[in-house]
């Protein structure tokens, strides 16, 4: 996490959160997927698997097409394994890989499977010394399983040409994978409402754009045509699909599938491996039918749809949200979102998060001098108190209800930093985007006309930019001291301001 | 502002230059391996069949149709395979046949890394039984020496003749 961290706020500090390539690194799989689809249909128009390497010849030796695009085709695959290892570290490191979440996991992990295997079958197609290597080492792998009647690897002994079928059959899982790729991408995000499945687009075309230039400027060679009565020497490797192949060859096969199948069992079990325990696993959302007005703002906001609306048992007209847990992260941002605080999980819920700034200012004695910084468990906040600002907790700024904020500013308090996540790192996918919703364009639960905004201020600031955080605070203290000392209202009544009248039977 | 964005961009093009890199590094595959001398072939193997006479109360179990006083179970002889390469022996094995049942072809399949020159090689292939093979070849043998440069491989390998030869990529 601490690695992620860092790495997180060194591209911010370059990138610019927005368009941090760590945060994009899922969409930047889907966009190498879509280069790959786009590239690949030109280069099939010109493969012929009765002259795999003669027609990958033919292809390179267009200079103004065919060369640049195979590069291009290639290079993105590699980016597209390495965004997919990035992304499952995020994930994996951010604890978002059990629970509601492990669906999205092993798909995953089913779906980097799927591109390895794609990817082998393409360098395959090429049918130069790279693709004889991973041919053939394929095949003795292969062997070891009790599954052919006829060993594979013969195929790759030069006994006898290796027939037209061969190619046109590998030519077939090339193209067929791919639709496993998509079909496993649709699982991957099932669970997830509003899916954002491309980056921004400067930097989707500056990504693509980038690696179109390296593969003009820098095509990759084309190695040795395979000879199966000949031992490939120095091969042009690509060492993202083809990293095994030096320490495979000359290893037994068992011990190859023993460490193959560690690894993918390890990856595949990491939701059960970091599923915290039942005491400490955070409870998911629940709807208070007393308070719920049937408004469907939860049932909107809800990032992982695990909100429905259903018709009331309780001889009100109307329906009532309802929670299914096998769906809730526990995020919260159902809690932000309702206004008569009727909806989120256990403790988190607007009601309770009353209570808790209510009993936070009762034993912090602040006054209209005095900064407080909302700060998301997630974020940069970190501690109770960040360069002399005491720190008031939440789960996600998704999670805050901005009667919390109305709360402190009318309290008297100097002024309200919120510390959130930068949108794309929210570990509620969708928690910073609403409460900017809220706080700015009215939506449900808006932060009230009445309350001052210029008390209140948002930084972005990721878990590794303590730095950044305590800059926004001195910018805003700053700017606070310059506004009159702010009217207390330490009389305000949170049942009569929060109660709404028709749940109020 | 100027300085971050020169940062910037040259760890783009390093990162997309390195990957480029990485799709293409050369790697050195041949090592120390020289050359090779591969064996590769199918037969189709030599049957065994192993029969019992059946006594009364089985062949009176069985339906009317199918009392026949033998019982017989076919399969196929492993056979022994013995290599030397520079006259030192580097396979003393035994190839089964393939399949549950052992009724299934023999394969034989292996590389063995030699030097790049000259090099004596002896293949034996025999079948470990040989009983009522009647007509079926039983004995496999390829004796001789192999020039061979450095990536080269030596195929010894089934013609079309039925008996093992080599092939080289001269050949």
């Amino acid at each position: 996490m601490r690695v992620l961290a860092r790495l997180d706020a060194a591209f911010n500090a370059l990138y610019g959160w927005r368009w941090n390539p760590l945060y994009h690194s899922g969409a930047l799989v889907v966009t190498c997927f879509a280069v790959l689809l786009a590239t690949g249909l030109y280069l099939l128009l010109f493969y012929r698997t009765g002259a795999p390497y003669a027609s990958v010849a033919a292809i390179d030796a267009q200079w103004w097409g065919g060369r640049w695009i195979r590069g291009l085709h290639r290079y993105v695959s590699d980016l597209a394994l390495l965004a997919a290892v990035v992304h499952g570290f995020r994930m994996f490191a951010q604890r978002r890989s059990w629970g509601p979440r492990a669906l999205a996991w092993v798909s995953g992990v089913v779906l980097l499977g799927i591109f390895f295997v794609c990817g082998w079958t393409g360098y395959v197609m090429v049918w130069d010394a790279h693709g004889q290597l991973l041919a053939a080492e394929g095949a003795r792998l292969l062997d070891a399983l009790p599954v052919f009647s006829e060993p594979l690897g013969r195929a790759f002994t030069g006994e006898e040409p290796l027939p037209g079928a061969f190619f046109f059959m590998n030519l077939f899982a090339h193209i067929a994978l791919p639709i496993g790729i998509a079909l496993f991408l649709w699982v991957h995000v099932s669970r997830l409402a509003r899916v954002q499945l491309l980056p921004p687009r400067r930097l989707l075309w500056g990504t693509v754009g980038l690696f179109a230039v390296v593969a003009v400027l820098w095509p990759p060679p084309l190695g040795p045509e395979a000879d199966l009565l000949r031992l490939p020497a120095t091969v042009p490797t690509d060492w993202a699909y083809g990293f095994w192949l030096t320490a495979s060859r000359g290893v037994a096969a068992g011990w190859v599938w023993a460490a193959g199948g560690a690894m993918a069992l390890a990856a595949l079990l990491v939701p059960v491996l970091t599923k915290p325990r039942a005491a400490s696993a955070p409870p998911p959302s629940w709807v208070n039918p007393r308070y719920c007005t049937g408004c469907e703002q939860c049932y909107e906001d809800c990032p992982y749809e695990a909100i429905s609306m259903v018709p009331r048992d309780d001889g009100r007209e109307g329906t009532v949200g309802l929670v299914d847990p096998a769906k809730c992260v526990s995020c919260g941002v159902c809690a932000g979102s309702c206004a008569p605080m009727g909806v989120g999980p256990p403790g988190r819920t607007g009601r309770d998060q009353l209570a808790q700034v209510k009993e936070f200012l009762a034993g912090a004695s602040l006054g209209p001098g005095d900064m407080v910084v909302v700060g998301c468990w997630y974020g940069a906040t970190g501690s109770t108190e960040v360069a002399g600002a005491r720190v008031f907790p939440i789960g996600c700024v998704g999670n805050l209800h901005t009667s919390v904020i109305e709360y402190l500013v009318r309290a008297g308090i100097g002024g309200v930093l919120v510390a959130a996540c930068p949108p794309r790192d929210c570990q509620s996918r969708e928690g910073v985007k609403w409460f900017h919703e809220r706080m700015h364009n009215g939506r449900e639960a808006e932060l009230q006309e009445r309350v001052d905004r210029g008390r209140i201020r948002v930084a972005y600031a990721a878990a590794g930019e303590a730095r950044v955080l305590r800059d926004a605070l001195a910018g805003f203290r700053a700017h606070v001291r310059l506004l009159e000392a702010a009217p207390g209202e330490h009389d305000f009544n949170v049942g009569a301001e929060c109660e709404v009248e028709e749940t109020a039977t | 502002m100027t300085v971050r964005r020169a940062a910037a961009a040259l760890l783009a093009i390093a990162a997309t230059t390195g990957i480029a890199w990485l799709s293409t590094a050369p790697t050195d595959f041949l090592g120390d391996a020289g050359a090779a001398v591969r064996l590769s072939w199918r037969v189709d193997g030599v049957p065994v069949e192993a029969c019992r006479t059946r006594t009364e109360e089985e062949l009176a179990a069985l339906p009317v149709h199918m009392r026949s006083p033998l019982e017989c179970e076919r399969t196929l002889a492993p056979f022994a395979l013995d290599v030397d390469l520079g006259g030192r022996p580097v396979v003393r094995d035994t190839v089964f046949p393939r399949g549950v049942r052992g009724d299934r072809p023999l394969y034989v399949f292996r590389d063995f890394p030699v030097a790049p020159g000259r090099t004596a090689v002896s293949v034996r292939f025999e079948a470990l039984a040989a009983d009522g093979a009647e007509g079926v070849p039983t004995r496999y043998r390829w004796n001789g020496e192999v020039q061979l440069n450095s990536g080269d491989v030596a195929l010894v390998t089934m013609g079309e003749d039925g008996q093992l030869e080599l092939r080289t990529p001269e050949s």
